[in-house]
């Protein structure tokens, strides 16, 4: 038998057959729009200011990063490290307004869950919050806070908050009151209620909102960082854009869909998933 | 004359009305207009920080004087009208055919992916380089957020059409056309119903985002260009506008059309 | 008169779901059912009876032994052979009668042709007024009428029937199998109706198939001799041939069971 063929099986039992067919099918149209980006610099079919070639994208990261004083600079948010600074502040922003807006969202959501009259006061306003969407409080947050931290943190916390909030009332709602009457025949106060009942009924529906609200506020934020930031990685597309350093923003656009993809597929779905299957509900890939 | 029947009667003609929540919401709005006035008084400068829900409403007798109000709604209804009836006149088709091919799906089903998780506002740089800021470079960003969503749902769809419906019709002898037709099809129709209504809402989103960055007349647009001009009044009459233009069309033409697709395929739980 | 259905030496393995191991369902099956005839096949659950359905329908590819149909080689789902199937298969999304002539409208039977013939079934299952209405406004049992009516008003050469009524409840039961008895009467179908019920067996079949636990063999054949006329529940406990036609298929069964059991 040959090397080539040993291999192949050896591939096939690693991965199984079912597995490998999906890899080498779902590569191919990577591959093929890979090569025709090449060849479109090869070929020159269009100019280099509206398709940059690969390898200039490829460096534009290193010619970003090349004042770089060093990784103490490069934490601090240096200027003079343009890559990592975009990188961390955006990264930062996420993080900072998913410690600050999960928690507020689940806490008011689980609260309108229980009580009628708060939801009836709540949900309106979140109705109409939600549907005037993120994007389009940039201008007010612009007048309120000028250009900068506050108005991006401020965007995406605005589109958390009230995704967080809807998730975690609609969880709640629908926890059977068959469990609060059994804690309370028990003996349990209202507090035992919602940390035993609510907060773990309503979790599936609660880490599927942080999943949505996460999608929805990177996309709020890179908008809001265009309009209203400087600095960032939706800042770095846009205005590099404006000077026309397409290669900038072909790398800009890869890094966000790959911070995205990343975070989605190796830490929110994985959680969704694993909480979904624990609680004995049947998890569909979205 | 005022009976005891009649009140009755009139009784339970007004119970058909949703007035107690109308009367809650009524309440609810006066609530925020209240606070909300009394901030706009208490703080300096209101005109440039939260202009009084008084002067908005100004404001929007001012903008429809003078014939901009209604042109820039139009101008955004037109685009998402437009860039959503293409991104779902391309994406139901593509949904179906990787929903039917199982080649087809594992071949771009990574891709799609991808290019899902890029949003459509960051490739606004892209388009907005290569198109610069014209219409051009809304519909592309419009038609792009709008694509992924309906597709990825119909193919949901075609996958989710319970195997006996299939297995039923081949048993009387249908082809693979006739199975695509009678069963796989309107099998998918609600999932085709509710990515319709996603999709659109997606391409909302993108539709104040394109005119706020291309700098295209309409809604998005008039929040921007207030908040340059120092009118925060426009902005905050724009904000409203888009949020209760959404409202509207999702509650009163979306959602119905959604149930009514769910129920008239039967697939309801009753 | 040749037979209608013909099963010989028929053998099957599958993969299972989870594990991938092999699973020997069923063993070797010789089988013959003639014209007019309901037969019943009964068995522990597991033993392969709708494997043997799903082969026969064309559903299952199979690969030892022979099953044909009219002396033609079954390879694949044909409007020779009908199904109505365990659950609900009929589409939600068209209407009683849509549903019933469907079969005609795949054949691509003209509009009025196929109507008259759609009409003639809905009688004979007793739905008519309901001709318009949608599955999710039906009851079980006359969803279950709906899907015999489909799959009769196709002509199938043979019916094949998976536990058709056993998401029913009692009551309805009992008289969907006195409704199939007077339709097998009335129409002299070839019938092959699958089910665990040993009652539900007796009453209804000719013969009675007594498959074996897994691997699933053909066990025994119980003949069943009450003319059809005759074939109603309240007369049948105090038949002498239905008590021990039952009790004899519900002694092989009970067999098996115990078999499956030890295993």
């Amino acid at each position: 038998m040959s090397i080539v063929a040993t291999a192949s099986i050896a591939i096939q039992r690693r991965f199984g057959r079912q597995r490998l067919r999906q890899y080498i099918l779902g590569s191919i149209p990577f591959v093929v729009l890979i090569s025709a980006w090449h060849m479109n610099t090869v070929f020159e079919w269009l100019p280099p200011v509206f398709i940059p070639a690969i390898g200039e994208v490829w460096d534009a990261f290193f010619i970003l990063q090349e004042d770089c004083a060093g990784v103490g600079a490069a934490l601090t948010l240096d200027n003079s490290c343009l890559m990592s600074t975009h990188i961390l502040s955006s990264i930062g922003r996420v993080i900072l307004a998913a410690v600050i807006g999960l928690p507020f969202g689940i806490a008011f959501g689980i609260l309108a869950g229980m009580s009628r009259p708060i939801s009836k006061i709540l949900e309106p306003i979140g109705i109409f919050a939600n549907s005037i969407s993120g994007i389009a409080w940039i201008p007010l947050a612009i007048v309120w806070f000028g250009v900068g931290w506050m108005t991006t943190l401020f965007i995406m916390l605005n589109t958390i908050f009230w995704l967080m909030f809807f998730n975690s009332m609609m969880g709640v709602r629908g926890v059977a009151r068959v469990y609060e009457q059994s804690v309370l025949t028990m003996g349990g106060n209202r507090l035992d209620v919602i940390t035993q009942v609510y907060l773990p009924g309503a979790m599936p529906s609660i880490i599927s909102g942080m999943r949505m609200s996460m999608g929805f506020g990177w996309r709020a934020l890179i908008a809001a960082e265009m309009i209203g930031g400087d600095s960032g990685l939706g800042f770095m597309i846009f205005s590099s854009a404006e000077e026309f350093k397409i290669e900038e923003v072909f790398l800009g656009v890869i890094i966000i869909s790959l911070i995205f993809l990343a975070t989605d597929r190796y830490l929110l779905m994985p959680l969704e998933k694993w909480t979904i299957h624990r609680w004995g509900l049947v998890w569909k890939p979205t | 004359m005022l009976s005891r029947s009649n009140l009755n009667r009139l009784a339970a003609f007004w119970r058909h009305f949703p007035a107690a929540n109308a009367v809650n919401l009524t309440l609810i709005i006066i609530g925020i207009m209240l606070v909300w006035l009394l901030i706009s008084n208490t703080i300096e400068n209101p005109a440039r920080y939260l202009p009084s829900p008084i002067q908005v409403v100004l404001s929007s007798f001012d903008m429809i004087y003078k014939g901009l109000l209604p042109s820039y709604f139009g101008d955004t209804i037109t685009r998402l009208v437009v860039g959503s009836s293409i991104g779902l006149a391309l994406g139901i088709p593509f949904g179906l055919l990787l929903g039917l091919n199982r080649t087809v799906a594992d071949m771009f089903y990574p891709m799609m992916n991808f290019f899902q998780s890029v949003s459509g506002i960051a490739i606004f740089p892209i388009v907005v380089v290569w198109w610069g800021n014209s219409d051009k470079t809304v519909l592309a960003v419009i038609l792009y957020t709008s694509f992924f969503p309906i597709a990825f749902t119909v193919l949901s769809g075609v996958r989710e059409v319970p195997l006996r419906y299939i297995h039923a019709a081949r048993t009387l002898g249908a082809s693979r056309y006739q199975i695509i037709r009678d069963v796989l099809l309107p099998g998918s129709m609600p999932h085709i119903a509710t990515g319709s209504r996603l999709s659109i809402g997606f391409a909302w989103r993108a539709v104040i985002a394109g005119e706020m960055l291309a700098g295209r007349e309409g809604l998005g647009w008039m929040i921007f260009t207030g908040q340059d001009a120092d009118k925060t009044s426009e902005v905050i009459l724009g904000m409203v506008m888009i949020g209760v233009s959404w409202i509207i069309l999702d509650h009163y033409l979306l959602r119905p059309f959604e149930a009514d697709t769910i129920e008239r395929w039967g697939l309801v739980q009753r | 008169m040749p037979a209608k259905l013909v099963v010989e030496g028929l053998t099957h393995h599958y993969p299972d779901e989870y594990t991938g191991e092999s699973v020997h369902a069923l063993e070797k099956i010789n089988l013959e059912v003639d014209e007019g005839e309901l037969v019943t096949v009964v068995g522990p659950s597991g033993c392969g009876k709708s494997t043997l359905l799903n082969i026969l329908a064309g559903l299952l590819p199979y690969r030892e032994g022979i099953a044909s149909v009219d002396g033609v080689q079954i390879s694949g789902p044909g409007s020779d052979r009908g199904v109505v199937f365990q659950e609900h298969a009929i589409l939600p999304w068209r209407s009683v009668a849509k549903n019933i002539g469907h079969g005609l409208e795949i054949k691509g039977m003209a509009k009025e042709e196929r109507e008259a013939r759609v009409k003639d079934f809905v009688d004979l299952v007793g739905l008519s007024g309901f001709e318009d209405k949608y599955p999710h406004e039906l009851s079980g049992g006359m969803k279950q009428r709906c899907a015999v009516a489909r799959t009769l008003c196709a002509d199938p050469v043979i019916m094949l029937m998976d536990e058709p009524f056993a998401a029913v409840d009692a009551q309805t039961r009992i008289t969907l199998q006195e409704e199939l008895n007077r339709i097998a009467i009335a129409t002299k179908k070839t019938i092959m109706f699958i089910t665990h019920a040993v009652d539900e067996a007796a009453f209804l079949g000719d013969r009675c198939f007594v498959f074996s636990a897994r691997p699933g063999r053909l066990k025994a054949i119980v003949n069943i001799n009450i003319p059809r006329e005759r074939r109603i529940w309240a007369d049948m406990n105090a038949d002498e041939e239905f008590v021990s036609s039952r009790d004899e298929i519900l002694r092989l069964v009970r067999e098996e069971v115990s078999v499956a059991v030890e295993e």
